[in-house]
């Protein structure tokens, strides 16, 4: 029972935390380009907003239309089930490892990019299409630069791999460690949409990604999606953080180090959002040709480090 | 370093492949110098030295004279797009960790956990110079060759005796002067 409680806590902790995750992104963006920024809880405001509106469905759209957004959001909510937040002796180890969470991610991906095609608009079926290209390189990328860790670990379920690189740092960090971890930014940035892959903020159809395929959506549908989003970007940061850097997690189900482990998730995810928000700002957006470029580069780097970890243990 | 050869493979501008192979003599200069004062072998400082002003220094100056000679900064249309090149190489990578696996077993020294990366340059390099159009970066890859061989020695049996060594340093040295006169004539090995 107790176990329940602490995944769903946990689960709700991601979901509650994801718009400020982007808000205070967004903000630090702001502040770095000279602006005031709309503060931190704008985007619980603007999902608050579209919650409320009434929403618009092309005639063209089928079935698949009106189940993307729920199949999106269940599948990023089940993944966040299963993202070690607090502590590395987590209950959902039980229920799903590092592959488990790969598929599901994709399989929000895949109904995205279907619910991006159904309505059969131009802009629509460009994204879709960007999406696939994008997410064919990047899962793989995802779960062979964790699949590094889970070489030297021995395991391949989240919390176990988080504690062990906790418990024996100096079994488990090698040198693949660090191109594992430059391998999982560069496909977290790819996956969420963040620069240089593509802007979350742009408004001109031909740059975007994850948004042309978002541009059929109104009301509560847009609001689950944008949603759902945002917690995949703070899941995603939360692995990335919870993996290569554990440091500061609990290792067990106690209050006071579960306490701890939340501040340190906390202070985590602020200097991985400001981490993004400066690289956000210093570079340039991708042409879209030259993004499975990057996307290659992360991927051999990924292949490198499971490589040298697997051979050299 | 291998990263470095990674690098070759992902950008597209000469002076991109030169400052890789400018900065990986560099790192190869520190390699020498660290098993020097690990290994307790003092020609290798000497060799070490040798690497940085050679690899370091003087053949990039040559590869960038060359480059400026040309008219135009061309970007470089390698025979292989590169993606697909990233991956072979990430392919390479891992054939060359599993083919020095029952070497490394063998092998009682210290720097045997760099075996594969050296022989990952080695393959790495070989696919540099083989998929290549222009004239140019096919130097920069053979001169990639050579550090890989180099970190080879260096890591495989604390470097090889100073003669072969100082044997090998003018070997480059000539290569690349006399590469120097050829590749003003034979740009790109396409006749287009």
């Amino acid at each position: 029972m107790r176990a329940i409680l602490f995944i769903a806590g946990q689960t709700l902790l991601l979901a509650v935390l994801a718009p400020a995750v982007i808000g205070y992104v967004r903000f630090v963006k702001a502040r770095l380009q000279g602006r005031r920024g709309a503060g931190v809880c704008q985007p619980y405001r603007e999902l608050r907003k579209t919650f409320g509106k009434g929403m618009v469905i092309a005639e063209s759209a089928s079935w698949i239309f009106r189940a993307a957004p729920f199949a999106v959001i269940g599948a990023t909510i089940a993944a966040a089930s299963l993202v070690p937040v607090v502590s590395a002796s987590q209950p959902a180890d039980r229920a799903g490892d590092l592959f488990v969470l790969a598929a599901l991610l994709m399989l929000g991906t895949f109904f995205l990019a279907l619910g991006g095609l159904d309505p059969g608009t131009a802009f629509g079926g460009m994204g879709s299409s960007r999406e696939m290209t994008v997410a064919a390189l990047t899962e793989p990328t995802l779960a062979i630069a964790v699949l590094t860790l889970a070489l030297t670990t021995g395991s391949t379920s989240l919390g176990v791999i988080a504690g062990s690189v906790l418990g024996t740092p100096a079994y488990a960090v090698g040198p693949g460690h660090a191109l594992a971890f430059a391998a999982f930014l560069i496909a977290m940035i790819a996956e969420t949409g963040r620069l240089p892959v593509d802007n979350p903020s742009t408004h001109l159809e031909l740059t975007m990604i994850h948004e042309a395929m978002i541009l059929e959506y109104s009301g509560p549908y847009l609001a689950l999606i944008e949603w759902a989003a945002g917690i995949r970007l703070t899941l995603l940061m939360t692995l990335a953080a919870n993996l290569f850097v554990p440091w500061g997690m609990a290792t067990s189900l106690a209050a006071p180090a579960v306490a701890a482990g939340l501040v340190a998730i906390l202070v985590k995810l602020g200097v991985l959002g400001l981490f993004l928000a400066v690289l956000e700002t210093r570079v340039a957006k991708l042409r879209l040709f030259r993004v499975p470029e990057l996307l290659a580069l992360s991927f051999t780097l990924a292949l490198l480090a499971a490589a040298s970890s697997f051979f050299t243990r | 370093m291998l990263l470095l050869a990674l690098v070759v493979l992902w950008r597209r501008h000469v002076t991109a492949y030169i400052t890789a192979f400018r900065t990986q003599s560099i790192v190869l200069a520190f390699v020498g110098a660290t098993v020097a004062w690990y290994g307790r072998v003092p020609e290798l400082f000497l060799v070490a030295v040798m690497v940085l002003v050679l690899k370091g220094w003087i053949v990039p100056r040559v590869l960038s004279g060359i480059e400026t000679r040309r008219q135009g900064a061309r970007e470089l249309h390698p025979l292989l797009n590169t993606e697909t090149s990233l991956l072979i190489s990430g392919a390479l990578a891992v054939a060359a960790y599993e083919v020095s696996r029952p070497l490394a077993e063998v092998m009682s020294l210290a720097t045997r956990g760099g075996l594969p990366v050296a022989l990952a340059l080695i393959f790495v390099s070989l696919f540099i110079v083989v998929s290549r159009r222009e004239a140019i970066a096919q130097i920069v890859g053979f001169l990639m060759l050579e550090n890989g061989i180099a970190l080879l020695a260096l890591l495989g049996a604390y470097g090889v005796p100073l003669v072969v060594e100082l044997g090998v340093f003018m070997d480059v040295l000539l290569g690349v002067l006399v590469m120097q006169a050829v590749v003003y004539h034979i740009y790109d090995t396409t006749a287009d």
